[in-house]
């Protein structure tokens, strides 16, 4: 057996949340039983940005906000990967917010894990773009949540608590499987305290409502689940659970012809192609 | 009168507002050249905007193949006065202005005294016969056609086999308009025979009319290239749309991203399976791009990047070409990392060099930059058919389960004598490795242990240094023996060419050399500059930043002239010869050449 990266080593804060998120993928992945190599994890930049070094997959470690454009590529030119995509609240909502609106608008095969603990981290501190209004700032917190409620195309939205592991067990392995299933882009947001510089454990413990709870939830009712968080969160908590799910198919298999070899293994040689190029430099003859 | 004049070189210009359609003429006219055996140079001069804003189609059709227009044009069709006022100027002196008078009689200041107007109020001709003002166009063909001394038969067919796309309710007005002008060609004098040229048959093999970007995108599929990721922007959209329409039947993807930072890294994520990815924009959009371009140059991912330069700086002038991206392109973004940049001159060089750069990337696992301007992308000339049975796809270092399983340990950074490393792809059995574009050990993990860093950053500028000179040849052409030269890129191509030829005419010996590859300088760009007395650098920006970057590599400075322009026009070939001949080094031939006469 060859061995391979030693994916032991955390660089997080003991306590941190991103322990609970690594583990519960790492175990997600095996129960479902995805075999590592065929599977990548695509992190940003920031604590959450290092989790691929944690999971025995193929890792990459995207620029600061642009983990979901590259997945993107991956998504679309081997379809047959499982991919996690992650990040973290200034990673996926600041700097990256743009390719999120487009992900969500796209649809493709892929679980986003967009670890949340309302600050920067590895920059010591400063206020990100999910941090509370009572911040001298005073700008509105974002969510990802209500954004990708807002445009047509969603597929799956869900808000997972790792003071919740268990709630956050089940998330996983849906978001997972709605990605496997060709569904689209399962958005799997994360509050993951930060116990250094943020240290939200007991506020979120005390604000999360799992919107599931209620029997009478209909997750697969847009307008009604859009009522809902807001009513959740004007009230101050903060709305968890597969929050909307709908219907959808994966953007690779909406642009690929059905049955086609996906780019990453067609033939290179001029000969596999070689009467059609013919052809089509007859059209420029003159 | 006297007998029609064999013109076997012409250039024309249409020129109205955009949506006059001038570029319906200049390719019927294209048509009618070609099928004479012609060789053809087509040039848009556009604002940018979708209708409205001068516009003008120009092309040159001449017996001996040539890279650029002509130095004035022989024939100007204008579609209103602000189009002779622009360029009237431009007209040669046994020129012909034709001239719709729609609106009222031409003002001719801009025109020398000889030139020849025929004054045709088409577009009320064409309002009031076919209803409609575009029939225009057909109708100025068929006065065009009595000016060339073509028979209405030939030039019908040229005309109806250019429109032959549109349906037969628009195609039968057209036919009828362009017989409306050779009534009126009759009327004014323009009998058959009776125009000032004739046009010549010459036998020329079947070749390609193609523009730059066209040229490259086919290359870069040809090269097996599967992705491409980009977001719209003038002069590099036509690289996306050729890629949007012939990819996917081919089992490819090409994409229209949010962003140029969202396309240059969709194209790393598509590379990172093992697909030939490729990216492309101009100018400013490039510059977007630069995070993504060192990023693939530090993680040692393989991407192909186009820039397809335009004036600058900022948003500059969309539509006019530069070569002022050159800084940015060789040395832009943070840190240091291994880079190539190659740089076609043509549309033949645009199919090779996307053909290279491909290869290059997928053997180098680093960034590979096509540099082109606007006029190599835009314009179309008549091309040989391309070698489709030289292409061949290099596969790169890769490693499957059975290279694998031989190995006691992977990692994706492997410190090797090339510089390259053995590359497991996802989906690999076996391969699982780290891909980032932090310092890493060889695992791939985050390391800024300072004998680590120093090792990987040797390691990665190895691959260039590993390749030597294994890298594409400039274009020679002139005399080589000559003791002064010149040296441009992409754009400048043709025209040094051509000022080269005619400075030969008149007895000066002139080396000229056209690098394809910018960076790394090779060694025979720097021997053409050392083996002569003077070097003038022909270039397209205001700093002379070709000059400046081969100064920097050794090129001994008091040795190259510099010929500069940045006024969004391309050199014309007299023009270059004036520039060249105000040069010391040049002049001093002349006098050489005048005692000796």
């Amino acid at each position: 057996m060859t061995r391979t990266f030693d994916h032991t080593n955390t660089i997080w804060c003991a306590g941190c949340g991103h322990f609970g998120v690594r583990n519960t993928l790492v175990s997600a992945l095996r129960d479902l039983e995805v075999p590592p190599h065929e599977t990548m994890v695509l992190a940003g930049i920031g604590c959450s940005g290092t989790i691929q070094n944690n999971v025995e997959a193929y890792g990459y470690h995207a620029l600061h906000g642009r983990v979901l454009p590259a997945a993107l590529g991956v998504a679309l030119t081997n379809p047959h990967l499982t991919i996690i995509a992650a990040g973290g609240d200034g990673d996926g909502y600041a700097i990256g917010v743009g390719h999120l609106v487009h992900t969500f608008k796209r649809n493709p095969a892929m679980v986003y894990l967009l670890m949340n603990n309302a600050v920067y981290g590895l920059t010591k501190g400063q206020d990100s773009p999910t941090a509370a209004p009572s911040h001298e700032t005073a700008e509105q917190g974002m969510d990802g949540i209500s954004l990708g409620l807002a445009l047509p195309g969603t597929t799956f939205l869900a808000r997972a608590f790792t003071g919740a592991p268990e709630q956050m067990d089940r998330l996983m392995r849906a978001a997972l499987i709605h990605s496997q299933q060709g569904r689209g882009f399962a958005f799997l947001e994360i509050l993951s305290p930060c116990v250094t510089y943020n240290d939200t454990y007991a506020d979120w413990a005390g604000r999360v409502v799992d919107l599931e709870a209620d029997d009478h939830y209909d997750r697969f009712d847009r307008a009604k689940a859009f009522g809902r968080v807001h009513e959740v969160s004007e009230g101050g908590g903060i709305p968890t659970g597969l929050i909307f799910e709908g219907d959808g198919t994966d953007m690779a298999a909406r642009i690929m012809v059905k049955g086609a070899v996906a780019p990453a293994h067609q033939p290179t040689d001029v000969d596999a192609h070689l009467d059609g190029y013919r052809d089509l430099m007859a059209e420029y003859a003159v | 009168m006297s007998k029609p004049k064999t013109i076997i070189d012409l250039t024309a210009m249409v020129a109205g507002q955009g949506g006059d359609g001038s570029l319906t003429v200049i390719s019927i006219l294209t048509e009618l050249l070609a099928r004479r055996g012609y060789h053809l140079f087509t040039s848009r001069n556009v604002a940018s905007r979708i209708k409205g804003g001068l516009a003008a189609a120009t092309m040159r059709g001449s017996v001996a193949r040539r890279g650029c227009l002509g130095d004035s044009f022989d024939l100007l069709v204008a579609f209103d006065q602000e189009a002779i006022d622009l360029n009237g100027h431009l007209v040669a002196d046994d020129g012909v202005v034709i001239y719709d008078a729609s609106d009222g009689p031409l003002d001719r200041a801009s025109l020398a005294e000889a030139v020849k107007v025929i004054e045709v109020p088409f577009g009320r001709y064409a309002v009031r016969d076919l209803r409609r003002d575009l029939f225009k166009n057909s109708l100025s063909f068929g006065v065009i056609s009595r000016l060339l001394g073509i028979a209405q038969d030939e030039a019908q067919d040229c005309l109806t086999h250019t429109l032959r796309r549109l349906p037969p309710r628009l195609l039968e007005p057209n036919v009828r308009a362009f017989r409306f002008g050779l009534d009126f060609a009759d009327e004014v004098g323009l009998g058959l025979g009776q125009g000032p040229w004739c046009v010549d048959r010459v036998a020329r093999e079947e070749q390609l009319l193609i523009n730059g970007n066209d040229a490259l995108a086919f290359g870069f599929m040809a090269a097996g290239g599967r992705f491409y990721a980009g977001y719209p922007i003038t002069p590099a959209t036509e690289i996306l749309e050729f890629l949007q329409k012939h990819l996917p039947a081919r089992g490819g993807i090409a994409l229209q991203a949010e962003d140029e930072l969202a396309a240059v890294n969709m194209a790393i994520g598509a590379a990172m399976t093992g697909t030939r990815a490729m990216t492309g924009s101009s100018s400013p959009g490039y510059s977007l791009m630069q995070e993504g371009i060192v990023h693939a140059g530090s993680a040692e991912i393989p991407l192909v990047i186009v820039d397809s330069q335009r004036s600058g700086p900022s948003t500059g002038m969309p539509t006019k070409p530069e070569q002022s991206d050159l800084d940015m392109m060789v040395f832009g973004g943070n840190g240091e990392f291994p880079r190539i940049v190659l740089a076609p001159g043509g549309p033949k060089d645009c199919f090779d060099l996307a053909v290279t750069a491909t290869n290059l990337a997928q053997r180098l696992q680093c960034p590979v930059i096509i540099a082109l301007d606007q006029a190599v992308a835009q314009d179309a000339r008549t091309t040989p058919y391309f070698d489709l049975e030289a292409v061949e796809a290099e596969p790169g270092v890769r490693l499957d389960a059975a290279g694998l399983s031989k190995m006691a340990a992977y990692g994706r950074y492997q410190i090797t004598e090339s510089g390259v490393s053995p590359w497991a792809v996802p989906g690999t059995p076996g391969g699982m490795n780290l891909i980032t574009g932090n310092e890493r050990n060889e695992w791939g993990l985050v390391s800024t242990k300072p004998d680590v860093r120093q090792a990987m950053a040797e390691k990665r500028m190895r691959k260039i240094a590993a390749l030597g000179d294994d890298l594409p040849r400039g274009q020679r052409f002139g005399d080589d023996g000559a003791e002064v030269g010149i040296l441009g890129i992409g754009m400048q191509a043709g025209v040094m060419d051509e000022a080269v030829a005619r400075l030969k005419v008149s007895g000066i010996a002139v080396a000229g050399l056209q690098p394809r590859t910018l960076w790394p300088v090779p060694q025979e760009t720097l021997a053409f500059i050392a083996k002569r007395r003077r070097v003038v650098v022909v270039e397209h920006n205001m700093e002379g930043q070709l000059r400046r970057l081969l100064m920097g590599v050794g090129a001994n400075g008091d040795r190259l002239g510099s010929v500069r322009k940045y006024n969004g026009a391309p050199f014309g070939p007299s023009e270059l010869v004036a520039e060249l001949l105000s040069d010391p080094a040049f002049a001093d031939n002349v006098a050489e050449m005048e005692i000796v006469a």
